[in-house]
């Protein structure tokens, strides 16, 4: 009975203790936090790499710098990086998390649009500005005043191609492959085939082959498109499809033009196809080789840090960090209240015009969506992105 | 030394083992309504940036100079109350469980439960994150439970839960969406303005049609394991969930790979709570019927329960009917929590987390998968900021489990609700 007295005792001292506490003043917040919410393990996590180091070097401009200055202040920032392993419902836990828990000004992220359509809703509910950078899916900033995007649609990169190939080589037939499971793919191969049947009327897209996520012989379908006589083939898949499918074409005889998308964008593609793809042509954010000025500077800087040219994935989260960066810088003040200042930089953002970014140059839409110039590049035959033309809406 | 080690931990375990369910709950509902009021400011106190989300460990992994404090304040908010309060109190709840013993079971229980999920909802009303979590975490138990009935109660090894999961994720979906909701997929909503009480009273009636339709779909599992066991069958199950989601991925009128948005919020956390009270509730009383007796009689030897007059065919047909149900419900609930379902979700990946959930906890019992689904979602909440050695230290813990409880952590255990909610303390003692 002594024992449970002292206990009781014990609790009501701590609880006395607490009283106490409740009253201090709350620490002044002099540090801005910016969240990201990126695959660094799952499916693709060079993806979450990538991201993570163009983070970093972001990072390390502004501690460089003293921090972020916001209406004569300065602030720090921190980067709270938290990985969605690839997954839908935890890019939603990740996202809740750096918004109730972390208290981030905006979240970075996610890159695919199977977790930024649903982490979207999330920070739209929560009034959180978020930008992703890679996701292609309309409906990832559908209706939602708060997500932005740093990529061109699939609906634009779509015709892009199509009018590309057409101009370039004057063909008239044309044959696509793609993975009909994987969102991406299966949307951009529709934009295209649309686009091209408007150029060239019903039927001039004589082979529309599919395959599933994860196969690894292509043979039956290549051969019917050898068979079809089609001028080109149009590949909108990921870097560890491509190698397996232009050399089984190859293999099979095919010695026409191979088109791709932005996910050839990865340097594992040239690393894992060698020679097979050297002359493919395909379009992207940003071109690495003969690159200028802002740009160059950037892919020098992470080679000569991580090792390895930069990935559109990189560039555009780079480009992502510095339109967050410039809203919050021109949003005046903030007030330290959180949801006031989510807000301020939400309105910042929309109405950020002409951003010069090393992907390009870019204003929102309403929707959040920006305008800005597609490029298309040239496989070298030393493996290098090189740049051929730059297509504009 | 050991013998002092062993003497020590049984009177630790005397002090404790009078205290009733009822204490336990008392105790950890005064140390949740501790933090409430005195969280933040304790949490000042110690240094830290804000409350410790998941007792701590987040924090300690992310910042290791913060781990006394974060050990601090989880020893002080959680660990003191609880035990304190549970003990003190341990006298007077052994005689309020008695008095609740005299009560029909059903009564005591709801009682029990009101507490829990008073304590639930403090704890959760602190972060939105907690909140998530908490959902995600009761939905993986409805989950864990449905396949437990079929990999643990019968012994069939069945792969196709992704499958029923998706069912039961996109037809409830496509009822509320399409009913309730603007659309860009499935158009406008059939009855576009309804009040938001009305959400509560539509949504079970969803999520019901989303069991049904995983239940009609578990009869595409169940006819062919009248003729095969084991591997065969996992082999057939496991066509049945790349059936199910590769059909998904191709029916365009609901989205295609894409995947549905713009569920209503309809999943609230009173709502989860309920459905899973009612899943652990209903299969709870259906492995301890005559057919979950029939059940471990078709695992134990199938020929020979047929021979005593066990109908084997309509005991697995209803348990995997019975199992598809509650995992349709379970995906229904995931797909509103999230607010949008891809076919991708429920692929291999899910399979492999529900099996997980079950092998941990245990098979043949309802608590294991209760404790293997919360372990489970916890601990791969708690170790994120571990990044890719959290792949690493989960399989190993598998592993271990595996080796040292080859059947689970919890398994082969009755829940009896009565034996849990009894008074411990025996009468000539607390007189």
């Amino acid at each position: 009975m002594k024992k449970g007295f002292l206990a009781v005792t014990f609790v009501l001292a701590l609880l006395m203790v607490g009283i106490g506490f409740t009253h201090a003043p709350a620490v002044q917040a002099k540090t801005i936090f910016i969240g990201m919410n990126i695959p660094l393990t799952g499916d693709i996590p060079k993806v979450g790499e990538s991201s993570k180091y163009a983070g970093q070097m972001w990072l390390e401009d502004l501690n460089k710098a003293g921090g972020l200055k916001v209406g004569g202040k300065t602030y720090k920032v921190k980067l709270v990086i938290e990985d969605n392993e690839s997954k839908a419902d935890s890019a939603v836990s990740v996202a809740t998390k750096l918004i109730t828990e972390d208290g981030v000004l905006a979240i970075v992220g996610p890159q695919s649009s199977k977790q930024a359509v649903p982490a979207g809703e999330v920070c739209n509910n929560y009034k959180c500005p978020m930008i992703s950078p890679w996701s292609t899916n309309p409906a990832t900033t559908k209706d939602r005043p708060y997500v932005f995007r740093g990529c061109f649609l699939d609906s634009f990169q779509g015709p892009v191609m199509a009018n590309f190939v057409t101009q370039e080589f004057g063909f008239k037939k044309a044959a696509v492959l793609y993975d009909v499971a994987s969102d991406y793919p299966k949307g951009l191969a529709e934009f295209f085939k649309k686009a091209w049947e408007k150029l060239h009327g019903a039927g001039s897209v004589v082979a529309y082959e599919s395959f599933t996520t994860k196969d690894t012989d292509f043979s039956s379908q290549l051969s019917k498109i050898i068979k079809s006589g089609a001028q080109f083939l149009f590949l909108p898949q990921y870097y560890n499809e491509v190698p397996l499918i232009v050399q089984q074409a190859h293999a099979l005889g095919w010695k026409k033009p191979i088109v791709g998308s932005d996910s050839w964008g990865s340097p594992e593609t040239v690393k894992l196809c060698g020679k097979d793809c050297y002359g493919c042509f395909f379009c992207t954010h940003y071109a690495a080789a003969g690159a200028k000025g802002a740009t160059k500077a950037f892919i020098d800087r992470y080679k000569a840090k991580y090792g390895y040219v930069p990935d559109d994935v990189a560039a555009l989260t780079w480009d992502s960090l510095h339109i967050i960066q410039k809203a919050i810088e021109s949003c005046g003040k903030l007030t330290g209240k959180i949801k006031v200042d989510r807000k301020a930089v939400r309105d910042a953002m929309a109405k950020i015009k002409n951003f010069q970014g090393i992907t390009g140059k870019m204003t929102f839409t309403e929707e959040g969506d920006p305008i800005k110039c597609a490029v298309i590049v040239k496989i070298s035959d030393k493996g290098e992105y090189r740049f051929y033309k730059s297509v504009c809406p | 030394m050991k013998e002092r080690n062993g003497k020590r931990f049984s009177t630790i375990r005397k002090w404790f083992s009078g205290i009733p369910a009822l204490g336990w709950l008392l105790g950890a509902f005064v140390a949740v309504i501790i933090e409430y009021y005195f969280g933040e400011s304790l949490a000042d106190m110690l240094g830290l940036d804000r409350i410790p989300v998941l007792f701590g460990v987040v924090i300690m992994l992310k910042k290791p100079a913060a781990i006394p404090g974060a050990f601090a304040y989880v020893f002080m908010i959680y660990v003191l109350p609880v035990t304190i309060i549970a003990r003190i109190t341990s006298k007077a709840m052994n005689w309020l469980a008695v008095l609740l013993e005299k009560l029909p079971l059903w009564m005591s229980a709801i009682l029990h439960l009101i507490l829990l999920y008073y304590i639930l909802d403090l704890w959760a009303d602190m972060s939105d994150y907690r909140l998530l979590l908490l959902k995600l975490s009761l939905i993986a138990i409805m989950l864990t439970l449905s396949l437990n009935v079929i990999n643990g109660y019968m012994g069939e090894f069945s792969c196709s839960h992704p499958g029923f999961m998706a069912l039961g994720a996109y037809t409830a979906s496509i009822f509320t969406v399409g009913l309730f909701m603007n659309d860009r997929i499935l158009g406008h909503a059939l009855i576009s303005t309804i009040p938001s009480w009305m959400g509560q009273i539509v949504f079970p009636l969803g999520l019901i049609l989303g069991g049904a339709i995983a239940a009609i779909g578990a009869l595409v599992v169940a006819i062919p394991s009248f003729r095969t066991r084991g591997d065969y069958l996992a082999i057939i199950s496991l066509a049945f969930m790349f059936i199910v989601k590769s059909g998904f991925e191709n029916l365009e009128v609901f989205g295609g790979p894409r995947g549905l948005g713009g569920q209503p919020d309809w999943a609230t956390l009173p709502a989860v709570f309920i459905w899973a009270v009612l899943c652990v509730w209903t299969i709870n009383n259906f492995v301890e019927s005559t057919m979950g007796k029939a059940l471990n009689a078709v695992r134990d030897e199938e020929a020979a329960a047929e021979a005593m007059t066990v109908n084997t065919r309509k005991t697995k047909m209803i348990a995997f009917m019975f199992g598809a149900f509650w995992a349709g419900i379970a995906g229904g609930l995931f797909a509103h929590v999230l607010r949008y379902v891809n076919p991708g979700t429920f692929g291999l990946k899910k399979l492999a987390e529900v099996l997980a959930m079950v092998y941990f906890g245990g098979l043949n019992s309802v608590i294991g998968s209760i404790v293997g689904a919360v372990g489970f979602n916890l601990l791969s909440e708690m170790l994120r900021p571990l990044e890719i050695f959290k792949w690493i230290i989960i399989p190993v813990l598998l592993i271990l489990v595996m080796i040292f409880r080859p059947t689970g952590l919890i398994a082969f255990k009755h829940f009896d609700i009565r034996e849990i909610l009894k008074p411990k303390l025996k009468m000539k003692e607390r007189v």
